[in-house]
This record gives structure tokens, C-alpha cells and sequence, in this order.
């Protein structure tokens, strides 16, 4: 499974890289940075938490 | 036309109360029954979370025009009353620098101020939250913040209340407290700038006086029109979602034990917490074209309030959210607003909420509202008059 992120609709609000700092990190302006291609075996829930927290829906999970 | 004269009544008493009201989500409620209302033909209330976060993500056409937000300025607040391609530019100076990586850093100076505001109350055993702590904190950490001097306080509660709250039941009437407010907070800043450019310091203000886009530094006015933001924008939410949060918390013990007894609460409590007052119940656009929502037509240049309360305990966009659940998870909201003019100070927020919450409940455990007390919402934004609290004496 992968995250895909729409850097066009992430508006820096912080939620994915407060709640799974290892799967998502911020760049300088505090927005999205994904840390990880291949989410890693285990972490599927992490991933989804930061996911469905984003209230602008920038992030999404694809296999 | 029936239908709108109909609706036309009841929409306009329970919006003025969406701040105000003991129960806001029940306002919310009823105003969602309809996607849009329309007041006296020319002013909508977008209700639903799909419908304002769509508006939210659309700028050109739900324009932060400076005609949305009338506060005394001379001229457009930045970065609030402007829009791309120009607000790009003032958020890639701002956007850095409260970054939440930043503001983290921020912890423990904001922790001694938490305490030393509590150190005025702790061992009387009873305090008014709102006028001991929700007021002089977040006061108090902006005028560190930006190198300012904390006798200034007063002065700044009085700038921040002359522009949010001044005397007056209409527009008119307050008109003229708003002016001289506002003409105060220039010729402060303006004093200021010319201080720091004779002795240059190593502050916020600082920052923004050195920051450059493409090799140019910003102008003295845009950096009095960013610091008359900074008061208006930045001061009164915090005590409003600080009023909020206590004042939930001491009706509601059981959500008062889970979030003393256990630290880690904190985080995801704010955020529910946030969500389900909304302490900025709705925010202003005006229309930059024709648009329509739900075959409502709204014409170019008419007003839009966008009710974030209402987005945020909308159960169509999510499960379960009549309720308070301080581990909600996921929890979207957008209490911060969304699209390019999410909060601007949004992670400078949430550490000043953070870290009050965790100091206050290690000194002041358990606490509950003074017999008697009938709390009343602010309206406009969501504050409390008073919150007279009381306690076992702490330390």
C-alpha cells in the first residue's frame, strides 16, 4: 500500500506529521513531506490515522 | 420566493446566537436543515462541511476581499484580506516562521508563563479563568514572542478589546472606538519599527522586518498591516478556545478525570474540543462571481459566512459526531479554517493550548464552575464572560 499525496490541496494544518511523525514529516513552510514510499508492513493504521485526519483530503491511500 | 420568506426569519436570530448560545450545536442543527440561506437577499450561510470546505479550496470565487473583515484598518489585513497570487507571497515568509517546528520549540518558555499567570491564583483555591488566565496568556506569550515589553500588557488587552469587543450594540455605534483604536495600534508598531531599526533584535518582528521575497524585503506598511493582524487575529482566539475548553471541562468531570489522569489526552482533546465549539464560529467571504449551491443563486460581491460550527458537527460528513469523544480518531475538522488561509498561527495554538492544559491540570487537578454561576457566551467569537472556578488550593 502507498500514500499519495496532493501537495496542491495541503494547506500545512499539521495533523499527518503530528500523529505519525515516521510516515510523514513538514518541509520549511509546514507542509506535507511523505517520508515513506511502500508504507511498511504493520503500519497500515498509522498511515490511515494521518490519512483521515487531513482536513483538506491532500492524502489518500492506494494499493 | 415563498420558501425563502419563510426561512428568511428564523435564520437570522439563530446565526447572531452561533457564538453565544449554551448549546451552538443545536443551532447548528437547524441551520442545516437548509445547504444555504440567504438574509435579507444579499448575505448566505453555507452550512454543510462538503459545501464549505469547497469554498474553502476556492479563493478566486469565495474571495477574502477586504471588504469581508471591516476592523478599524486603513488598509487590507495581511495576509487575511488578501488572495493568490499576492497572499502566495506574504505565506512564504509567514508560513516558516510558525512553523510547528518552530512554535515546539516555544514549550518551555510558554510552560513559565502558564505557571506565573497561575501562580496570581493557585493557592486562593478560586479563580476567574477568563479574566486570570484565558486573557493575560496568550497576551502575554505574543508580547515574548515579539520582543515586547510584558508592561505593555494593558495596553495591548485594550488595542485587542477596542478592535474585538468595543462598546457599542451596532456597527455604527462602534465605529468610532475601532478608528482610534485602530490609529493607536499604528502609531505603536510604527514606533516600534523605528526603535528595532536603530537597535535590531533577535525576535518574530525581527524575522518579518529581514524576510525577503526574491530579494525584497516587505514594505513598513505590510509589516504594520501584518502586525495589526497578528492583535486581532491572534489574541482573542486563543482566550476564546481556552474559555472553551475549561469551560467544558469543568461541566463535564468525566472529561475533566480523563484528561487530568492522563497527559497524553491532551493533543487529540484539543482538537475535539476545538471541533465541537468552534470558537470562530464561521468565517466571512465575499463572492468574486456568480455562483449558485443547491439552486441558490448568490451574485458577485455578496456576502458568505461559512459556518464552521455547522461543517464541524455536520454527521453527514462524519460518524458520531453529535457527541465528545476526547479520542476521536479520524477527526478532520476546521476549526484552523482550510484551503490557503488555513490559521496562519494555528501551531503556535495548539502548543499555547497544549501546554496550558498540561500545566494547568498538574497543579490544578480537579476543579469545578463556583456554585451558582451562569456561564454566557460571547457572541461574535466564542469566549466566556467569566468562568469563576474553584479548587483545592494547589502549591
Amino acid at each position: 500500500m502507498h500514500i499519495r499525496l496532493d501537495v496542491e490541496r495541503c494547506q500545512g494544518h499539521g495533523r499527518c506529521y503530528v500523529l505519525a511523525p515516521d510516515l510523514f514529516d513538514a518541509d520549511d513552510y509546514g507542509h506535507c513531506v511523505l517520508l515513506v514510499d511502500e508504507i511498511p508492513a504493520g503500519r497500515e493504521d498509522d498511515a490511515r490515522t494521518g490519512v483521515e485526519n487531513c482536513p483538506e483530503q491532500a492524502l489518500s491511500l492506494e494499493d | 420566493m415563498e420558501v425563502e420568506d419563510e426561512l428568511e426569519a428564523p435564520a437570522t436570530p439563530l446565526f447572531a446566537d452561533l457564538a453565544s448560545a449554551d448549546d451552538p450545536r443545536a443551532i447548528s442543527a437547524m441551520l442545516r436543515q437548509q445547504r444555504v440561506h440567504t438574509i435579507e437577499n444579499m448575505f448566505h450561510l453555507l452550512t454543510h462541511r462538503e459545501d464549505v470546505e469547497a469554498a474553502l479550496r476556492r479563493p478566486a470565487v469565495y474571495t477574502s476581499a477586504p471588504e469581508a473583515v471591516q476592523l478599524g484598518n486603513i488598509r487590507p489585513l495581511i495576509p487575511l484580506s488578501v488572495d493568490p497570487p499576492k497572499h502566495v507571497k506574504y505565506r512564504r515568509i509567514l508560513d516558516p516562521l510558525f512553523a510547528p517546528k518552530h512554535m515546539a520549540a516555544l514549550d518551555g518558555e510558554v510552560a513559565e508563563l502558564v505557571n506565573q499567570t497561575m501562580d496570581n491564583f493557585a493557592s486562593k483555591g478560586t479563580c476567574d479563568f477568563h479574566e486570570e488566565f484565558a486573557v493575560p496568556l496568550p497576551c502575554t506569550v505574543f508580547l515574548r514572542l515579539m520582543g515586547l515589553p510584558l508592561e505593555d500588557l494593558d495596553m495591548f488587552l485594550e488595542m485587542k478589546d477596542g478592535i474585538i469587543r468595543p462598546s457599542g450594540d451596532t456597527m455604527e455605534a462602534q465605529s468610532p472606538t475601532r478608528k482610534k483604536t485602530a490609529e493607536n495600534i499604528y502609531a505603536y508598531f510604527e514606533k516600534t519599527l523605528a526603535q528595532r531599526r536603530r537597535a535590531p533584535t533577535e525576535d518574530l518582528l525581527a524575522r518579518i522586518m529581514r524576510s525577503e521575497v526574491d530579494g525584497v524585503r516587505l514594505t513598513d506598511e505590510e509589516i504594520l498591516d501584518i502586525c495589526f493582524l497578528f492583535i486581532i487575529a491572534g489574541l482573542d482566539t486563543v482566550t476564546d478556545s481556552l474559555d472553551c475548553i475549561f469551560g467544558h471541562l469543568s461541566q463535564n468531570p468525566e472529561h475533566l478525570r480523563q484528561v487530568a489522569a492522563d497527559e497524553s489526552v491532551i493533543p487529540s482533546a484539543i482538537e475535539e474540543l476545538l471541533r465541537w465549539e468552534s470558537p470562530v464560529p464561521a468565517v466571512p467571504r465575499v463572492l468574486g462571481e456568480d455562483v449558485e449551491v443547491d439552486g441558490c443563486p448568490m451574485r458577485a460581491g455578496e456576502h458568505v459566512m461559512l459556518l464552521i460550527g455547522a461543517a464541524n458537527t455536520d454527521p453527514a460528513a462524519h460518524p458520531g459526531v453529535d457527541s465528545v469523544d476526547l479520542l476521536r480518531n479520524p477527526n478532520p475538522h476546521l476549526a484552523f479554517g482550510g484551503g490557503v488561509h488555513r490559521c496562519l498561527g494555528s501551531h503556535l495554538a495548539r502548543v499555547e493550548l497544549r501546554v496550558a492544559l498540561r500545566e494547568w491540570h498538574k497543579r490544578i487537578p480537579m476543579y469545578e464552575l463556583v456554585p451558582g454561576t451562569v456561564l454566557e457566551y460571547t457572541e461574535g467569537l466564542r469566549s466566556l464572560h467569566h468562568l469563576p472556578l474553584q479548587f483545592p488550593p494547589a502549591r
